[in-house]
């Protein structure tokens, strides 16, 4: 056991590796920051000036070994706009985008999982066929117009909420709605089809025939085994929806992660961005970590392979 | 019957989560954040501001970026300023200022002005602001326009002297533009990142709250020098998306924003918009630096005589801008009348013959930025249309902003390339900075055109200025340097309860402002 979790652990370790890495070059291809830093005014050798200051005139390879060399300690730089330690601005974040991340993450559980279990249940009913249906629409809609439609019925119109910004549970229901609906959809078919292969079973056709009721049927026998893959998803789709979130939170104006990356990607504020991609990476890895161990401590199997 | 009551029942759970969460239950207390569920603005309330970005940080005189001038000139005053119409300067915290040679200014300081904290304005905060500018270790953004500044002295408590180390006439320009009053005491006292997220400056407003890319918070100053000021509380609230800048702006949550999209003025109620003419002007730059047609005057010339800018402006910009016919605008203190280049396709083939080419024979590139300014990357598609026309073949690329911006540095664009430029209230700030062979903002280059530049930038009289401009005006227009298109329109959605007039330099001082 614990040669796989060292095995995991250096995979972790190489994934923020190169994620990083992809990031670093990926968004030096969008520009020389210093030129939209600087008035459109300024003098040459002054721009030259500024190059220097912010070390984008060395060689992009020791800007590299550099930056790789802060960011093993932790050290991503400053905001070049703003002079502001780099991953305290993202860290100073985070606690917005967990909450929005852990709120539609459970919205989505306490809708999708019954919404599944039924559907199983009740196969090729109308409720069924309903249901898939939605869902598919669901995964269909693309999130900034999901998101725009809400504002344009729920805050503009209708008054109920206020479009955007972050601070009151007000502000959550729409952007927290948005999010979750990729989430039920993708969670809704799962459950299903989980629900489904486990209804097929003989152990549970035996069961239904000893007479238990249905409701006992399902959430003790169905349910709890199929959960296992279902709650893979589910952690996988934490991940997403921690570091997805950049679209709705830009939609609802929310003060999360993917607000400041988005804005510092527009600003070309290269540290921030990086810091950013560092700790999402990092969330992203931990738990699909987490999640393989739990795997290997529930299925042995899998720690031989 | 059964699939019905589960339905009802799914149906139910959701419509009471939902109701669950309309619980005006605030996460950290904070009650004004709750939409203003009246149809029309609350006079009573703080007046929200929307904007597109936040600040990256409200110390003065660091991060030359709109949006951060904009906010924090609620909070520190300038020495002088512009008269929000007409341009003009005028004294804000100096109260007069002249040559005393060509490189010396003198300032003398307006008293009994108090900061926040309540210590006193004098000749020194004006050299702290300065001298943080010119200190490389700050990493000042302004520092690139304020080179030729060689020292500041303070000559009384309210007297100073700025020497340069070159005659600099625009210097008063440069003050109006980019200079704030920090108090020196407090930066000193806590230091500079503490002074940048909790600002003191002499403005209408005192800082309250600011939470990153969601609000800033300001109170009126009690004891702003100029009267307390009437609106009492603002907030600028930071919505990125348009749509949901729309979408507040008709739920009530703020009572104005700028940047109307041309094409979306249609949804506004037409009492809700207010527009001014800005002192932003776009163009179609011809460059004449890179190898092909355009090097030869005629093709230029051609250009201009095939492109229909009115037609464009009213079609593709429904009318929002104003024509402009040369380098600089009506608004340019130093503008002069240009001859405007009429359309007439016919003549632009005819120059092109003359120029030994046939308009069929001529492919050229036209980069455009997306989104930079009114509907950029449609006139690009317009103007290539229009060229098409008469035979000429353009390839229009679109760019990234920095990407455009960078290709334009580095001299990589192709033959032709929209681009902006201002705010530009004064022809040095323009031509010096467009026709040089070092400024890479129009690619177009001449010798004569520069040296005549040089000339008159130095000069400290006004009048010989005025004519030196004028004819450079000309010149550039002659040689048809660029293809003139308008001056952008600035286009706010303000709810009737605000009495607000936009201003030609696109700030929003609240302090002008009131409550109808």
């Amino acid at each position: 056991m614990l040669d796989f979790i060292i095995k995991r652990l250096i995979q972790v370790v190489i994934v923020v590796f190169l994620a990083l890495t992809a990031v670093f070059f990926l968004i030096r291809l969008s520009g020389d920051p210093t030129t939209l830093f600087l008035p459109p005014d300024a003098p040459r050798e002054q721009i030259e000036e500024y190059r220097e200051l912010l070390g984008f005139n060395r060689p992009l390879y020791v800007q590299y070994t550099d930056f790789m060399k802060g960011a093993i300690q932790g050290d991503f730089g400053e905001s070049l706009r703003s002079g502001d330690d780099a991953l305290g601005l993202v860290l100073e974040r985070m606690p917005a985008t967990f909450q929005l991340a852990f709120s539609a993450l459970l919205l989505s559980i306490i809708i999708a999982i019954p919404l599944g279990v039924l559907s199983a249940y009740k196969r090729n009913t109308l409720f069924d066929k309903a249901s898939v249906g939605i869902t598919v629409i669901g995964q269909a809609i693309p999130s900034f117009w999901f998101g725009l439609i809400l504002i344009f019925i729920f805050a503009a119109q209708l008054k109920f909420f206020p479009s955007s910004g972050g601070g009151s549970v007000n502000h959550m229901v729409l952007p927290v709605i948005t999010l979750a609906l990729y989430s039920v959809s993708r969670f809704v078919r799962f459950t299903r089809s989980a629900m489904l292969d486990v209804l097929n079973k003989d152990y549970i056709r035996t069961t239904k025939a000893a007479g238990t009721p249905t409701s006992t049927l399902i959430m003790k026998y169905a349910l709890k085994n199929s959960l296992i893959p279902i709650l893979t998803l589910i952690a996988l789709d934490l991940g997403v929806l921690l570091g997805g979130a950049v679209i709705t939170e830009a939609v609802f104006s929310w003060p999360g992660v993917g607000r400041l990356l988005h804005q510092s990607l527009m600003n070309r504020d290269f540290p921030i961005v990086l810091a950013g991609v560092f700790i999402i990476a990092i969330i992203y890895a931990v738990i699909n970590f987490i999640t393989d161990i739990l795997y290997a401590y529930v299925n042995p199997q899998i720690r031989v392979k | 019957m059964r699939n019905n009551k589960l339905l009802i029942t799914f149906l139910l759970i959701i419509t009471m989560l939902l109701a669950a969460c309309t619980e005006s239950t605030n996460v950290d207390g904070n009650s004004s954040s709750s939409p203003d569920s009246s149809s029309g603005a609350n006079s009573q309330g703080p007046l929200v501001i929307g904007f597109e970005a936040d600040a990256t940080t409200l110390l003065a005189n660091h991060d030359v970026n709109y949006t951060t001038d904009t906010l924090i000139r609620n909070i520190y005053d300038p020495l002088i300023d512009r008269d929000s119409q007409t341009a003009e300067f005028v004294p804000v915290l100096a109260e007069e200022w002249k040559n005393i040679d060509e490189k010396t200014w003198y300032l003398k300081l307006k008293e009994g002005i108090k900061f926040h904290n309540g210590a006193d304005f004098n000749a020194n905060a004006v050299k702290f602001s300065i001298d943080y500018i010119l200190d490389e270790s700050n990493g000042s953004f302004y520092r690139s326009r304020w080179a030729n500044v060689e020292e500041v002295v303070v000559l009384s408590d309210y007297e100073v002297e700025i020497h340069t180390s070159v005659p600099f006439p625009s210097l008063i320009q440069r003050i109006a533009e980019d200079l704030l009053i920090i108090e020196p005491g407090y930066v000193e006292e806590v230091g500079i990142e503490k002074a940048s997220s909790k600002p003191v400056g002499t403005g209408a407003y005192t800082f309250v709250e600011w939470s990153r890319d969601n609000h800033l918070k300001l109170k009126a100053f009690e004891d702003y020098w100029q009267g307390k000021p009437e609106i009492e509380e603002v907030e600028f609230r930071i919505i990125p998306e348009f749509s949901a800048r729309m979408s507040a702006f008709m739920s009530g949550e703020i009572y104005l924003f700028k940047n109307i999209p041309v094409d979306s003025v249609k949804q506004f109620e037409s009492n809700e918009v207010k527009q001014i003419s800005s002192s932003r002007i776009n163009y179609l730059a011809l460059s004449n630096l890179v190898d092909g047609p355009l090097k030869d005057v005629k093709v230029r010339q051609a250009i201009n005589h095939a492109i229909n800018a009115n037609e464009l402006l009213e079609t593709v910009l429904s009318g929002y801008g104003s024509r402009i016919t040369g380098p600089l605008s009506q608004l340019n203190a130093d503008y002069a009348e240009t001859k405007e280049y009429d359309y007439d396709p016919d003549l632009a083939v005819k120059l092109i013959e003359e120029a030994g080419y046939s308009p069929e024979e001529l492919t050229l590139t036209l980069d455009t930025p997306s989104g930079r300014y009114p509907m950029d990357s449609h006139i690009a598609q317009a103007i290539a249309s229009q060229l098409q026309s008469i035979g000429i073949n353009v390839e229009v690329r679109v760019n990234e902003w920095g990407q455009h911006l960078e290709k334009i540095q580095k001299r990589e664009t192709g033959d032709m390339y929209i681009l902006g430029w201002g705010p530009a209230f004064d022809a040095q700030s323009t031509i010096e900075n467009l026709f040089t062979l070092e400024a890479p903002y129009s690619s177009f280059y001449q010798e004569n055109i520069e040296k005549k530049i040089k000339e008159t930038n130095q000069s400290f009289d006004q009048e010989a200025r005025y004519a030196g401009y004028a004819e450079l005006q000309q010149q550039l227009v002659e040689q048809a340097a660029w293809v003139p298109l308008w001056q952008q329109a600035d286009l706010y959605a303000v709810k009737s309860s605000l009495n607000f007039s936009p201003r030609v330099d696109e700030k929003m001082n609240v302090f002008e402002m009131s409550w109808n």
